[in-house]
């Protein structure tokens, strides 16, 4: 076993981590990433289509910052969320991330004359390079500034579990290389936890491959308070098919250099969705889209999972081309573009909850343990949200840093997890793989804990997942018991983690007794801010759950109304 | 499905490709019919083959192929991807011996995968991409301003940065870098290859760079090793004009900024100019100045196989080509 050292561990290689490492870094404070793809490659950041444009930056009207920061608070987080966060947030990324991106080299599209590209209307936003693939060239930037401050990482190295020292504080990160096998204990004075919100935890999800919810699972066996875990996102417009395309999604939002956006038909061909005439105010419009598609599902007219298209027949093939990728995926199926639609379903998208965390300093209910970017339960993350984190978190560990203990990795605790995860290498049970319970376990969730719940399925579902702990998981079986490259190893260790948030995603949905913007309960129609207006917060107490309810403030943005049929309301 | 008549002679080549196009390859088969996919498994001592059955589903790419092998047939099949669609990069190789991204490449009903070529074999189909990521460091592939940045929004139009923008759509997925003649000498050159050139290109060809940081780039890559064999092009999924509008604008720039690289290619240039043909007497004098000349025996072959004419070079015969040659090279030179 190696043993590194360092003074920050951050696990996770995207927007969040690697902000964190080189904010770290200026500072003189030493960071390591471990990041279980590939720093800049894997995770969602590199998935953002086009940047917001907030606050007044790039001549932004008040109304259109104030709209930026209503849609940040209504329609991305329905209320729940920390206004004054987002405050900091919006005033951050106007001030510092647009000249810093650009000073580091990042091209913000412009046209032949030298005008930055910017989608008109009320929330605009611009591209990097190309709209569709901002996340492309952000990260790949991202990962040569990581390489040119020489700062240390570990790649496709998964962290399996968070160490602690005799005095309960997180100091420490068990990870398996698993290209070699080779297990890696890094001693660290704190721990940042950067793993992303989109984990693989459905039939269909955007989450990439190796997003198994490892980082609330690692924080919840530490001891973490969690929040909000029920709140899912979903994408109602991702392609149905080929199946490894399901996170390739016909962006809503508006186009840039272009009134138009994408528009939705029904399977009798009717329009039921066209964000330009249906919801300006919803730049990304995922919930409104999808209250929509709910209404076309209960007439028999679409279904979850396809019977529905999306696409650009309203528009020119150039004016989808000029400045966006839009068209590639339509054309690499043999479609004509823009003549033809494509079948759309819906995917589990971001999970708008996580780990709780305070916004001032992103430390956790754990000593020594951090939190940025969309694993944290503060918001749902935009890249420039979860870049905003990588800095606030950056400042809390400078300021707590003095007061930081750096005990010797506890023996006893590195020990037990090399016998677990080698037990889980050496898994020689008779019933069923670790990919395939994967797959069961996304069966479960995408019947019984997708776009619409009840407190029976919910009940069904944590049975489901119970007996899955208990019967299944000790009786995997793994054909090929290699330390190198074995995946099966790792879907193995995966599961482990799918299993923990599966079965708290069920339980935080059964809490949640209302529906809230992407949260359909089908017993509990109405959206509640009376009661429900708060973060559902839960933590452990002793060997069960305990849940707890923390209202919101809201000192900027109201909802304007108690309660009313969510699919009635607007965001 | 429709057949695709063999090619039945030199003047019908390339047709039955250009027949497959993306709607065929899209339709040629149908949910229910079983494909058959032969993977290169090795372990890291021995290889072979293994073959399997897959039923086709519809639109199925060749990673949903091998998705479906993982989970029913062969749970330990080592195979990289992480977004599945055509932004990571990670699930390059070789589908009938070409580069393809699995994510992004409709399966085809007879089918051999391979791992990419030129790099290392972890397992099965998963590639050691530290070479690639060493080649690419050691270019330092970043921005180093000369002047100080003026604030949000710098001057800057889509005109300067037309390549750079092409660049920046790589993905880093390696497929040109497998594919790749002059790479795949190993080290007989010190080529860098075509994707670390477009890794570089994306801030060499940028207005905003330093020359001389620029220049320090372009002298360790080795870049007219390239014999513009547009192999790299055909193959970059993100359709990159990789040659064109990349590695022709680094060279340019490297004749520029360090013309001693460019030697073979001026030299090259000057003779087509003046002479009107390639005479590779005077390219080899040039190039090797007088010491070419203490090589005897090699002369005498080159003689004998009617390589080079010591007559045409010496008298400095010109054809009524130069003329024409000298204006099409000027007027190149000249285009922006």
């Amino acid at each position: 076993m190696q043993i590194l050292s360092t003074d920050v561990a951050i696990i996770g290689g995207g927007a969040a981590g690697c902000y964190a490492a080189l904010d770290l870094r200026k500072r003189g404070i030493e960071p390591l990433i471990i990041c279980k793809g590939l720093v800049g490659k894997s995770g969602a950041s590199l998935f953002a289509g086009n940047l917001v444009i907030s606050g007044r930056a790039l001549g932004n009207s008040e109304e259109n910052a104030r709209n930026t920061a209503e849609f940040l608070i209504k329609y991305h987080n329905q209320f729940l969320i920390d206004q004054e966060w987002a405050r900091r947030c919006g005033a951050w990324i106007e001030q510092v991330y647009y000249p810093e991106l650009e000073e580091l080299g990042l091209y913000f599209r412009r046209d032949d004359d030298g005008n930055v590209v910017t989608s008109p209307g009320a929330i605009r936003s611009i591209a990097a390079n190309v709209q569709g693939n901002s996340g492309v060239p952000f990260m790949d930037l991202r990962r040569k500034q990581i390489l040119r401050a020489g700062i240390p990482k570990l790649e496709e190295t998964v962290a399996t579990a968070l160490l602690r020292n005799a005095d309960g504080a997180v100091g420490g990160v068990f990870c398996l290389d698993y290209m070699t096998g080779e297990y890696i204990a890094v001693q660290a004075r704190a721990v940042v936890l950067a793993t992303g919100y989109s984990d693989r935890l459905h039939q269909r999800s955007t989450g990439t491959r190796e997003m198994s919810a490892d980082g609330v699972a690692m924080a919840w066996r530490a001891g973490a308070t969690l929040v909000n875990m029920e709140m899912q996102w979903w994408h109602t417009n991702d392609i149905a098919d080929p199946p490894c395309w399901q996170r390739m999604q016909v962006y809503p939002n508006p186009m840039l250099g272009s009134n138009k956006s994408a528009r939705m038909v029904n399977s009798l061909g009717e329009e039921f969705f066209n964000q330009q005439q249906d919801d300006p105010l919803a730049f990304g419009p995922y919930t409104v889209q999808l209250k929509a598609l709910a209404k076309q599902v209960r007439a028999g007219k679409a279904r979850y999972d396809g019977g529905y298209y999306a696409g650009f027949d309203h528009c020119d093939a150039a004016e989808v081309d000029s400045y966006t990728t839009y068209g590639k995926a339509y054309r690499q199926l043999g479609l004509r573009f823009p003549q033809q639609l494509v079948e759309t379903a819906v995917t589990s998208h971001y999970r708008q909850g996580g780990v709780d965390v305070d916004t001032t300093s992103m430390r956790s209910s754990v000593p020594g343990l951090y939190v940025a970017g969309g694993v944290g339960g503060h918001s749902n993350g935009l890249i420039g949200l979860a870049t905003y984190d990588g800095k606030v978190v950056s400042d809390g560990i400078a300021q707590d840093f003095d007061g930081f203990s750096s005990g010797p990795l506890p023996a006893n605790e590195l020990d037990a997890e090399r016998r677990r995860l080698e037990r889980l290498r050496n898994s020689s049970g008779t019933r069923i793989s670790p990919i395939k319970l994967k797959e069961m376990l996304r069966g479960i969730m995408w019947d019984k804990v997708g776009v619409e719940k009840d407190a029976a399925g919910l009940q069904s579902a944590i049975e489901d997942i119970e007996r899955i702990r208990l019967d299944l998981l000790p009786d995997m079986a793994i054909a090929n018991r290699t330390p190198t490259a074995n995946f099966e190893w790792l879907d193995a260790i995966d599961v482990v983690n799918m299993v923990d948030a599966c079965d708290l995603i069920a339980r935080s949905s059964l809490q949640r007794k209302e529906s809230r913007g992407p949260f359909f309960r089908r017993d509990f129609p109405a959206t509640d801010n009376i009661n429900w207006l708060v973060a559902n917060v839960v933590s452990k107490s002793g060997n069960s759950l305990r849940f707890e309810q923390r209202p919101y403030a809201l000192p900027i943005f109201r909802p304007g109304f108690d309660t009313k049929n969510n699919l009635e309301v607007g965001w | 499905m429709p057949a695709i008549a063999p090619a039945s002679g030199a003047s019908q080549l390339g047709q039955a490709e250009n027949r497959d196009t993306l709607a065929l390859r899209n339709t040629r088969l149908t949910p229910g019919d079983t494909i058959v996919v032969r993977v290169r498994r090795y372990d890291g001592a021995d290889a072979r083959y293994q073959s399997f059955k897959v039923p086709y589903r519809k639109y199925m790419r060749i990673l949903d192929a091998l998705n479906w092998i993982a989970e029913n047939e062969a749970t330990d099949l080592a195979f990289r991807w992480i977004c599945g669609s055509k932004m990571c990069g990670s699930c390059a190789l070789r589908m009938n011996g070409r580069e393809v991204l699995a994510c992004w490449e409709a399966v085809e009903p007879v089918m051999t995968i391979e791992p990419l070529r030129n790099l290392p074999v972890i397992r099965d189909l998963v590639v050691d991409r530290a070479p690639f990521e060493d080649k690419v460091a050691a270019l330092e592939p970043w921005l180093e301003r000369n002047a100080a940045y003026g604030g949000f929004p710098e001057p800057l139009s889509h005109k300067q940065m037309k390549n750079a923008s092409k660049a920046l759509d790589c993905i880093g997925c390696m497929c040109c870098y497998s594919a790749c003649p002059v790479i795949g000498l190993g080290d007989l050159t010190n080529f860098a290859g075509p994707a670390p050139l477009v890794q570089l290109g994306q801030t060499a060809l940028d207005p905003r760079n330093s020359p001389d940081k620029v220049r320090r780039s372009l002298a360790l890559t080795g870049i007219f090793n390239c014999v513009s064999c547009y192999k790299c092009e055909e193959a970059c999924p993100a359709a990159i004009p990789i040659v064109t509008q990349v590695i022709e604008p680094l060279k340019a720039k490297a004749a520029e900024l360090v013309p001693a690289m460019a030697g073979h290619a001026r030299s090259l240039r000057d003779i087509v100019q003046s002479r009107g043909f390639v005479d590779p007497g005077a390219l080899v004098l040039r190039v090797k100045g007088l010491s070419a000349l203490a090589n005897l025996p090699r002369i005498l072959r080159l003689l004998i196989r009617g390589k080079i004419n010591p007559l045409k070079t010496f008298l400095f015969v010109r054809t009524a080509a130069s003329a024409p040659a000298r204006r099409l090279l000027n007027k190149k030179a000249a285009a922006p």
